[in-house]
């Protein structure tokens, strides 16, 4: 059953990507796309509902599926298995179910795309992907996962490719996450030539008994290597505002619900290695905060709706491996469902604004239009809520346990953890109602002629809203760590800071109203109470705009010097003069010998008469020299 | 007596045998030196019948016969027959070619040469001087029995060379002045 | 000296001067006959060691040679004719076409 779950959207994108494109000649039409590439999706959720309840049927002894066996080398043999616990169960769940409604979203968004069997699937095959990886046993089959998700990525990153700036976006998308891998691959080779399997189960177990026979700190530094580049940490975030460039749905879905979450439930997976490695999950910890605060400052003055959004899925991604950094790896895995219900509802929202006003993205062209598409209003603003950490939605929860556990956690929780998370809580509070100020509410900014198109969309696109919303505020009470502590266990708590945990919850929420209010205060007056502030810190506003310069930063350490190296080194040097060269060389020398020789052919009957003579003469002081 | 006589028939051969050989070779140090090409040829007659009375010292008397024969009689008349067909009236050819300076070391270093490989004592020979080595009676014999493959060969070359001579000439082709 | 080194001696001379001949005059009629020099010495030097050795082989072969050289001959000098015939020269300075 768990094979049939991987590959039901195999079948999918293998229908649609052949004859619903111009590799197979366009032979069906849309609404068979429509019903093969939302329907297997959507059976492939049934079939994991039905997994989980025997899973839970059989006391949660994990289930183990056999597909197929890779290779067979020596004594050691790489399988296709499937592994199905209760980490397992949750992924699985997420995936499918946001995944399905973001298909069931894509039919109205994509319904006048000329390449609608191409958009489906690609969608079908990065949805194979991710559930190869989530239901991988071996750190192989994740891996091809891995790599899977990141060619979908590209894929549908570039889905518009007639336009450069997407390809190239989709290109920048697909190399980042190679950096990444390297240190992922590195780790891999660690671990098989330490053990000699990547089973991951078998790995955890390997590390909880004796002393471990490799240092648990590196193998989990390198994993992360590869965690950062898919979950766009620093220094590897660069990627993810550029994938923007995609399909809303694509955003939804693979850049804020799923892909991204894949480094999270990497580290959570091989959490048996993680509470071996202290020096690694500190790194985790400070990296992950630094990424949330650093994304939120530039989230700050983004103008662009769905750069916004961008920057704060790397905020809150942030979190969550800030949270998996303190030992918490239940929390994170919480957070990454409640994340996946609030910022797939955020970005399908934008998509519907999108729709709605023909193509604008610029909030400072939005304005007013709460009134005019009230459902996607109201679903945004029960997601901006929800992310903003306002009780009892689901963000409060989830946000509320990580920063409780940066506090106060015995594996690494520290007091300043706590106050660059709850700034980066503030800030977040402030530009996501920023958004919903500047997009829905005040006065309009648009157009004549936009504005006289505002249409609410349709029930596929709204349904799924709704759903999502929905589930956003009480996505909360599903008790995700509570769930899965059997597997994976809370880390123990300073016994001295257990009563700071009342005041440390009231902090939070006060600081998401205090966010609300300046949003309210700033945005929702008259405009030069912005512009005032804008001009005080024109400086600060200029650095954030440009994100840090981190992009000029990286063309001209990396970039440049690459492009010198090849252009100069490896083209000029290595291929124009040395191997072009040598053949030139060789064939000139060919030449100029041939020249040389013909010289011999004068014509002249003397010559070659006295060639003869010489001959003669040669050979016989030759031989008799020689006896 | 007739010791002696022989003796002195001997001593009178060799003297006759060392005239022929440098006189064989003077003649072909003339060929090189003289201008008109019907003088050379006549130093070329000259060193051939001096050869012909070298193989007649030896004993041989029929390749003597042979060599004024053929060689004097066919070979250079024919020679001599083109010589002066061919007499052009132009002013005369140079001599040399630009090669006489190479042609020349390359003479003196071929002769070191052949004559460091070859100069060594041999043994004597088996026939005296003036005795006949073997008649032509033998020669036939062997040049039918032993190396009759030879013969024939030679048959072969020249029906070749005739065939040869009358495509070179155009015998039998229509002139084409008259069509 | 014996006189079979002598007579080694003068056929070496005369095979050498003939090739030396070659190369050095100019008059294509002239290059022929030192060529026949050539096989002069050649017989020379075979009835010498012919005779030494009091074998027929030496004969045989130099019978070969006179009729080789006959045939030779008596090509070469049609050749020369026809050639001689276009170019009005005997000089073997005009017949070099064939350069590399």
């Amino acid at each position: 059953m768990l094979t049939l779950i991987v590959v039901l959207p195999l079948v999918g994108f293998l229908l649609n990507g052949i004859l619903a494109t111009r590799l197979g000649g366009n032979v069906v039409g849309n609404r068979f796309v429509t019903v093969v590439g939302c329907g297997l999706p959507i059976a492939s959720f049934a079939l994991v509902v039905a997994s989980c309840l025997t899973l839970a049927a059989g006391g949660y002894a994990p289930l183990v599926e056999v597909a197929y066996r890779w290779a067979q080398i020596g004594d050691g043999s790489f399988e296709v298995a499937f592994y199905f616990d209760r980490l397992a169960a949750v992924m699985a769940l997420v995936v499918t179910g946001v995944g399905s409604v973001i298909h069931v979203y894509s039919v109205g968004y994509m319904k006048d795309d000329p390449s609608y069997g191409r958009f489906f699937a690609y969608l079908n095959v990065f949805l194979f992907f991710m559930l190869l990886l989530v239901l991988g046993r071996s750190l192989l089959v994740l891996f091809v996962g891995w790599e899977g998700v990141g060619l979908a990525s590209y894929l549908l990153i570039g889905f518009w490719f007639d336009d450069l700036a997407n390809a190239r976006a989709g290109k920048k998308a697909f190399i980042t996450n190679r950096v990444g891998d390297a240190g992922f691959l590195l780790g891999m080779f660690l671990l098989y030539t330490t053990f000699g399997t990547l089973d991951m189960d078998r790995i955890n177990a390997a590390f909880g008994g004796t002393a471990p026979v490799v240092s648990a700190s590196l193998v989990g530094l390198l994993l992360f290597i590869g965690a950062t580049g898919k979950s766009a940490q620093i220094p590897l975030h660069v990627w993810l505002p550029d994938a923007m460039a995609g399909p809303t749905p694509v955003s939804a879905l693979i850049h804020a619900a799923t892909m991204v979450t894949a480094g999270v439930y990497l580290v959570a997976r091989m959490a048996g290695v993680y509470v071996h490695a202290p020096e690694a999950s500190a790194v985790i910890a400070v990296v992950g905060v630094a990424t949330a605060f650093f994304a939120a400052t530039i989230a700050l003055v983004q103008t662009d709706i769905k750069k916004v959004l961008a920057y704060s899925t790397i905020s809150q991604l942030g979190f969550m491996f800030l949270a998996l950094g303190v030992g918490a790896y239940a929390v994170a895995i919480f957070h990454v469902v409640t994340h996946a219900f609030f910022k797939a509802c955020l970005f399908l929202g934008a998509g519907s604004v999108i729709h709605a006003l023909g193509g604008e993205q610029d909030v400072r062209r939005m304005g007013g239009l709460a009134k005019k598409i009230p459902l996607t209003f109201w679903t945004f603003a029960i997601a901006t809520a929800a992310i903003a950490g306002l009780p009892p939605l689901a963000g409060f929860f989830s946000k509320d346990e990580i920063l409780w556990f940066a506090f106060a956690s015995t594996r690494g929780g520290t007091p300043w953890l706590w106050v660059v998370a709850a700034a980066t809580a503030l800030m977040t509070a402030f530009y996501m109602f920023r958004l919903l100020w500047l997009t829905f509410l005040g006065r309009s900014r648009m157009s004549a002629e936009v504005e006289h198109h505002v249409h609410e969309s349709p029930w596929s696109m709204t349904g799924v809203l709704v759903v999502l919303a929905v589930l956003s505020a009480v996505g909360g009470f599903i008790a995700v760590p509570h769930f899965l502590e059997p597997q994976l266990a809370l880390p123990a708590v300073h016994e001295s800071l257990h009563a700071a945990e009342t005041p440390l919850v009231v902090v939070s929420v006060v600081l998401a109203l205090a966010g609300l209010a300046a949003a309210a205060f700033l945005f929702g007056g008259p405009s030069e109470r912005v512009e005032r502030l804008r001009a005080r810190f024109a400086g600060v506003h200029r650095v954030l705009s440009a994100k840090y310069f981190v992009d000029e930063l990286y063309a001209r350490l990396i970039g440049r010097p690459l492009v010198w190296i090849s252009d100069r080194v490896f083209l000029r040097l290595g291929d124009r003069a040395l191997l072009d060269g040598t053949l030139h060389g060789m064939a000139a020398l060919g030449r100029a010998s041939g020249r040389v020789l013909a010289r011999i052919q004068t014509g002249s009957l003397h010559l070659y008469a006295w060639l003869v003579l010489a001959g003669i003469a040669g050979a016989l002081i030759w031989s008799s020299r020689h006896g | 007596m007739t010791a002696m006589i022989d003796g002195l028939l001997q001593q009178l051969d060799t003297l006759m045998l060392v005239v022929c050989a440098f006189g064989a070779l003077a003649a072909a140090a003339t060929m090189l030196l003289v201008r008109e090409p019907m003088r050379v040829a006549m130093a070329l007659v000259t060193s051939m019948i001096l050869l012909g009375g070298i193989y007649g010292l030896l004993g041989v008397h029929f390749v003597a016969a042979f060599q004024v024969l053929i060689y004097v009689g066919a070979v250079m008349v024919f020679i001599v027959y083109a010589i002066m067909l061919l007499e052009t009236r132009e002013a005369s050819i140079r001599r040399y070619s630009r090669l006489f300076i190479p042609g020349i070391a390359g003479l003196v270093v071929l002769l070191g040469a052949i004559v460091a490989a070859v100069w060594k004592p041999l043994p004597s020979p088996v026939r005296e001087l003036g005795d006949v080595s073997f008649g032509i009676g033998a020669f036939s014999v062997a040049f039918l029995t032993e190396y009759w493959l030879l013969f024939e060969l030679t048959s072969v070359l020249l029906v070749a060379a005739v065939v040869a001579a009358v495509a070179v000439l155009g015998v039998g082709r229509k002139d084409p002045r008259r069509g | 000296m014996d006189r079979t080194q002598l007579l080694i001696g003068v056929a070496v001379a005369l095979f050498s001067i003939g090739l030396v001949g070659v190369v050095v005059r100019r008059n294509v009629l002239v290059m022929l006959m030192c060529m026949e020099l050539m096989l002069n010495g050649v017989n020379l030097s075979l009835i010498t060691f012919a005779q030494q050795t009091a074998t027929t082989v030496g004969a045989v072969v130099v019978f070969l040679v006179f009729v080789v050289a006959t045939v030779e001959i008596a090509l070469a000098i049609p050749i020369v004719l026809l050639l001689v015939r276009d170019r009005h020269t005997l000089d073997i300075g005009a017949y070099n076409e064939l350069r590399g």
